[in-house]
């Protein structure tokens, strides 16, 4: 033994080898936290929520197909239509035909984990949010809604919610160059677009999803739904009334285009992408829609936040989960499922396919939210800057209630359809609001 | 002695199976199948509903039996106070219509007129559309801006205001009952010719020899003639029309305000809300009105046949 090697064997046998020990157990570790806890078999079968991106649903597709083939567990991925989500879950829990896991929006996932119909899966978000720097505050805070004491009932994997798009080329015109930071701006610059056929404010004030755009325009004003326990109705007050006037000015001006009172679900895709809207709030789909359909007005479109009131800045989120059903016969390989689909590699190509904001901080990096995608870029700026569901009210079953029941575009249509004046119309959504709050 | 018990025995069955009995026996055999599955598709899931609509069940949670509670709290709200009284108007008003037309259309197209038979066949199409197609298409034409009727209004100077058909009170109900009307008047129409020549002819000779005009001629045999028929639409026209979703949901989903707002479509927004049991109670708050009409036409049946 010369004196290299003698002092090779003496790092060998102190540092080095503590270094090595140490390098191993790390890789052995990220190895084992890579592999399942043990051996996963049976059969997974997956609901996926069918949404607009074709590439984006083949991709989910073909990632749970393949990590099936890689673990020996045998899959079956079927995409359900999200506007049918409800009644196909509603089915399945009476007739106790559940998948292991599935996809589904936060309304469905808060009732249903009240009635004990999902599985805890605390430890799946807890690994994921540590493994990737954590979840975007927005995106904790409304998971924490459907957190019990005895844990999380879904692990979140996209954030929507509606951005303002707004047309670039009729606003410059009228010398708008930048987004309208607050509501009275934004009405300001519809009515300067207006002239038939073009109208300014494309917001819908009819009986669909769309129209509860309107709960978040009151809350800005300084209305509320409900008192702070979110127990009792709160709708009656000066800032809904200021709300009212707000809405009762813009429609005077003949700012929103005919028909808003009675659009479908698509009404504001459709007067966008037809020209008749200068301003809509949408969750992007237009913004898709038109890149294909009439590039000229994707390249006119611009995206900003919802404006903030005079009182509040409300901007509020939805999010998709994944959960997996009490009923599961293989939870613990769905659980493994589920953490997989977390990886960056499948992620950052899906957020690139999909319409969904991120919702880990590490997802921020990805290439889909670098700012060449003006959606994308919304979308982002929405998780970082979106307020939870329903806040400033208490995102609760009563609250879900009064929004499936549309109780704030109805006292809209009261004052601008039937020409009720603002504390008559108050009144009668006061009462139907307290009402739902009774039955709770 | 045992031969002889069962010999008693067998005569006893014989005697009990006779002709008559054995027939009816077989002839409730061949129904029972059809009467099974009556239950089973028809009368269970009525009788479910309606114990649903006394319990407080929501989605994943088979609830509790709350008695009236459901409709005690359907009962105070304004949408429901409105749905009462636009499903009624939209079924009074759509019936009379259809009845007006169809007959017209019937008496019409029942006369030797060149091409009658063109005419039949192409006053059943908006029948054998599908509603879905056909509710769109109507909304399509009653958009504000680019739909054909105001284009039509328009730009021949009927009317040179752009109206928003849907978007107000004062046009919205009328436009859904335009809508409903020109889907459903050929049922009525196919109906009331098939009555019409089912008429002997000889009456409107006797009738003509008697002296008696057009007038006379259809008060006096065709009306009496057709009236069964007439009778029947009728029931089942007002049925179908009350429990119809799609003309109003895909027109206006029950707005502006409530304005066409109607049962079927209330008990949707009840099932959004994936609260069942409200939703079972709206649907079943229907039945009173349903089975008025089914006793009223019932009755006016059994008048006809005495």
């Amino acid at each position: 033994m010369n004196d290299t090697q003698s002092t090779l064997a003496g790092r060998w046998s102190r540092r080095a080898l503590v270094r090595f020990a140490g390098a191993s157990g790390l890789a052995l570790a990220v190895a084992m936290a890579a592999l399942p806890a043990h051996a996963l078999e049976g059969k997974v079968t997956y609901w996926g929520g069918l949404i607009f991106s074709e590439a984006a649903n083949k991709l989910l597709v073909d990632t749970i197909t393949a990590w099936g083939q890689a673990n020996g567990v045998e899959t079956e991925v079927v995409m359900i239509n999200q506007n049918e989500t409800v009644q196909k879950v509603s089915a399945a829990v009476a007739s106790n035909t559940m998948p292991d896991a599935l996809d589904l929006n936060l309304d469905l996932l808060l009732l249903l984990s009240r009635q004990g119909v999902f599985t805890e899966v605390s430890d799946v978000y807890d690994a994921v949010g540590a493994a990737n720097g954590g979840w975007f505050p927005s995106v904790a805070a409304t998971s924490d809604l459907i957190s019990a004491e005895s844990g999380r009932y879904g692990v979140p994997f996209g954030v929507t919610g509606n951005l303002i798009l707004r047309r670039n080329d009729l606003l410059s015109e009228k010398g708008f160059a930048e987004a309208p930071a607050t509501w009275q701006e934004l009405a300001d610059q519809a009515v300067a677009v207006t002239a038939s056929p073009v109208f300014g404010l494309g917001l819908a004030l009819s009986n669909v999803g769309d129209g509860n755009v309107q709960i978040a325009v009151m809350q800005s004003f300084g209305g509320r739904v409900a008192d702070d326990a979110g127990e009792n109705a709160a709708i009656k007050s000066e800032g809904t009334r200021a709300y009212l006037q707000w809405l009762k000015d813009a429609w005077d001006k003949g700012a929103f285009p005919p028909g808003v009172a009675t659009w479908d679900g698509a009404g504001d895709n459709q007067a966008y992408l037809s020209g008749q809207a200068a301003f809509i709030a949408n969750t992007g789909s237009v913004g898709i829609a038109a890149k294909t359909q009439d590039p000229e007005l994707y390249d006119a479109t611009l995206y900003s936040p919802l404006p903030r009131g005079p009182v509040e800045n409300v901007n509020p989120i939805n999010m998709q989960f994944r959960a997996i059903p009490a009923t599961s016969q293989n939870p613990e390989a769905a659980k493994a499922l589920i953490e997989h689909l977390y990886n960056p590699e499948f992620l950052n190509a899906y957020y690139q396919a999909a319409i969904y904001g991120p919702v880990l901080n590490a997802n921020k990096d990805f290439a889909a939210f670098d700012g060449s995608d003006p959606i994308k870029s919304g979308l982002l700026g929405l998780t970082e800057n979106g307020t939870a569901p329903a806040w400033p009210d208490v995102y609760n079953a009563a609250y879900a209630d009064i929004y499936t029941n549309y109780v704030i575009p109805k006292m809209a249509q009261r004052v601008v359809i039937d020409g009720w004046d603002f504390d008559r119309a108050m009144d009668e959504a006061q009462a139907s609001a307290q009402a739902i709050y009774d039955k709770y | 002695m045992t031969d002889q018990i069962a010999a008693a025995g067998a005569a006893g069955r014989k005697r009990w199976l006779n002709g008559n009995r054995r027939l009816s026996l077989f002839a409730y055999l061949l129904v029972l199948p059809v009467v099974l599955l009556i239950l089973g598709l028809v009368a269970y899931p009525f009788l479910y509903a309606i114990y649903v609509s006394f319990t407080d069940r929501v989605i994943g949670n088979d609830g509790q039996w709350v008695g009236l509670r459901n409709f005690q709290y359907i009962a105070g709200t304004a949408t429901f106070q409105s749905a009462i009284w636009n499903t009624i108007v939209i079924v009074v008003v759509t019936g009379v219509l259809k009845l007006g037309i169809g007959l017209g259309l019937a008496l019409l197209v029942n006369q030797h007129i060149p091409g009658r038979g063109i005419f039949r066949s192409l006053l059943m199409l908006p029948w054998a559309m599908p509603a879905f197609v056909a509710f769109l298409t109507w909304r399509v034409m009653y958009q504000p801006i680019g739909g054909g009727i105001n284009l039509i209004l328009t730009q021949t100077g009927l009317y040179p205001h752009v109206v928003d058909w849907l978007g107000q009170r004062s046009t919205a109900m009328p436009s859904v009952i335009a809508a409903s009307v020109w889907r459903g008047f050929p049922f009525w129409f196919i109906s009331i010719l098939a009555a019409l020549q089912s008429i002997p002819n000889e009456l409107y000779e006797a009738a003509r020899v008697d002296g008696a005009n057009a007038w006379q001629r259809f008060w006096n045999v065709t009306w009496p003639g057709i009236l069964p028929v007439v009778i029947v639409t009728t029931l089942l026209s007002s049925i179908w029309t009350a429990n119809a979703f799609e003309h109003v949901w895909l027109l206006t989903q029950g707005g502006p305000s409530d304005a066409t707002m109607v049962f079927p479509v209330l008990a949707y927004f009840g099932m959004q809300t994936q609260r069942i049991g409200e939703a079972a109670a709206v649907s079943v708050a229907m039945l009173p009105v349903l089975a008025i009409l089914v006793i009223f036409a019932t009755s006016l049946m059994q008048k006809d046949d005495e």
